[in-house]
């Protein structure tokens, strides 16, 4: 739920903001989207449009968020990200490991794949941004 | 409602409607031109006036202006010129915009809409007068936000979100458990992120909607879209007072900061677009 804030004195000081002129987006979001809509004697699908500039809005809105939230693991992610020389490496790396394995210890650092690190330590492990 | 057949269209006029206004003693928008480039005038029925443009039924046939329309240049041309009619009406009083791409066959018709809502036509005018549109948009970093309050205000994460069992996998099982379990503890903190900004927006509005008279949430845009850095946690619209809006915007500057947000926008004043579906909305 909403918590009940007061504003601090500290708080109070001004976030940097550009008056300009409005930008296209806010215009597009506004004269397709509200304004009064009156059946017209000509019939256009502003349905399709919207939805378009929409639907490239929140493509690339959601390509860029996801990134900014750090959720890039897929470009490193060989099944997902496919490149042969990834997978190559991956093969390699995942030999090494099986043999370390069967020699009856656990990995060393120097055959370490990426997903082989260490366990977070717990104290930690929800505290560092994973960019 | 009429079919709009293209071989009958060819015969007629296209008249496009901007918005509607009280009607007014003084001339309407002299050497406005509009979206194609015609002279804009106004249509007059009774204490209402539509402001209009008669287009060229040739180039604007519906499936013309559909085919404009589409085109994100012509698109985006065409919204801005509508815009900007909209304006230049906003600025002499209360004025109702109509959404983009709203024709007629006839002035004839457009008066008939005047008349046969004019109730409706005349309250929301009525709401709207004196009042102006504030556009408002935050944007913040989640990070930045995880870090001042993420762990200081509760439990890093909702019990629902991670197993009871949250014991890291020990040495011997380094593999695929011990990956599974970081991902699961980046996946948590990420969350945890998305919910704090998600809030810092939801507190700017929830303040600020207390200040307005009308409220709307606009979908967030991509952020590439204005060049900005961070996360938008709030894309919105208020219905302010006219002679109330510096100090709106004071405040909601002042909100946001108090919210964590990284920067915000305050835009227009706009004609109301987003309260044009009047008080009841």
């Amino acid at each position: 739920m909403t918590r009940q804030w007061a504003l601090a004195p500290a708080s109070r000081e001004r976030l940097p903001t550009h008056p300009e002129p409005s930008s296209l987006v806010d215009i597009l979001e506004r004269v397709l989207d509200k304004g009064i809509v009156v059946a017209g004697d000509i019939r256009i699908d502003l349905l399709d449009i919207e939805l378009l500039t929409i639907r490239l809005r929140l493509l690339i809105a959601s390509v860029d968020r996801a990134k900014e939230m750090g959720i890039d693991w897929w470009e490193h992610d060989p099944t997902l990200s496919s490149g042969a020389r990834d997978l190559a490496a991956e093969n390699r790396q995942l030999r090494e490991r099986i043999g370390a394995l069967e020699a009856g210890r656990t990995a060393g650092p120097g055959s370490r794949s990426r997903r082989a690190e260490p366990a977070v330590k717990p104290a930690t492990r929800s505290r560092t941004p994973s960019q | 409602m009429h079919d709009a057949a293209a071989p009958t269209l060819a015969a007629r006029e296209a008249i496009w409607v901007y918005a509607i206004t009280h009607s007014r003693d003084q001339a309407g928008p002299d050497g406005l031109r509009g979206i194609g480039g015609g002279q804009v005038r106004t249509l007059h029925s009774g204490p209402l006036t539509a402001v209009v443009e008669s287009l060229d039924p040739g180039r604007f046939s519906a499936e013309g202006i559909q085919s404009r329309l589409s085109d994100p240049a012509e698109l985006g041309e065409i919204a801005r010129r509508h815009h900007d009619v909209v304006v230049a009406v906003a600025a002499d009083g209360p004025t109702l915009p109509f959404r983009l791409a709203t024709v007629y066959l006839s002035d004839d018709r457009v008066r008939s809409l005047l008349s046969l809502r004019n109730d409706e036509f005349r309250r929301k005018l009525d709401w709207l007068a004196g009042r102006t549109e504030c556009g408002i948009k935050a944007w913040a970093d989640p990070d930045a936000l995880f870090t001042q309050r993420g762990t200081a205000e509760q439990p890093a994460r909702d019990p629902g979100s991670r197993p009871a069992d949250g014991e890291p996998p020990g040495p011997a099982d380094q593999s695929g458990a011990a990956y599974l379990f970081r991902r699961r503890e980046e996946l948590a903190a990420r969350v945890e992120r998305q919910r704090l900004a998600a809030r810092c927006g939801q507190e700017i509005h929830t303040a600020l909607e207390r200040l307005a008279v009308g409220a709307h949430l606009h979908p967030t845009q991509d952020p590439r879209s204005d060049g900005e850095e961070g996360l938008m946690v709030l894309n919105a619209a208020y219905l302010v007072e006219s002679a109330l809006l510096a100090e709106f915007a004071d405040s909601a500057q002042a909100v946001a900061a108090a919210a964590g947000a990284l920067k915000v926008d305050v835009t227009g004043p706009w004609p109301a677009y987003s309260f044009a579906d009047g008080p009841d909305a």
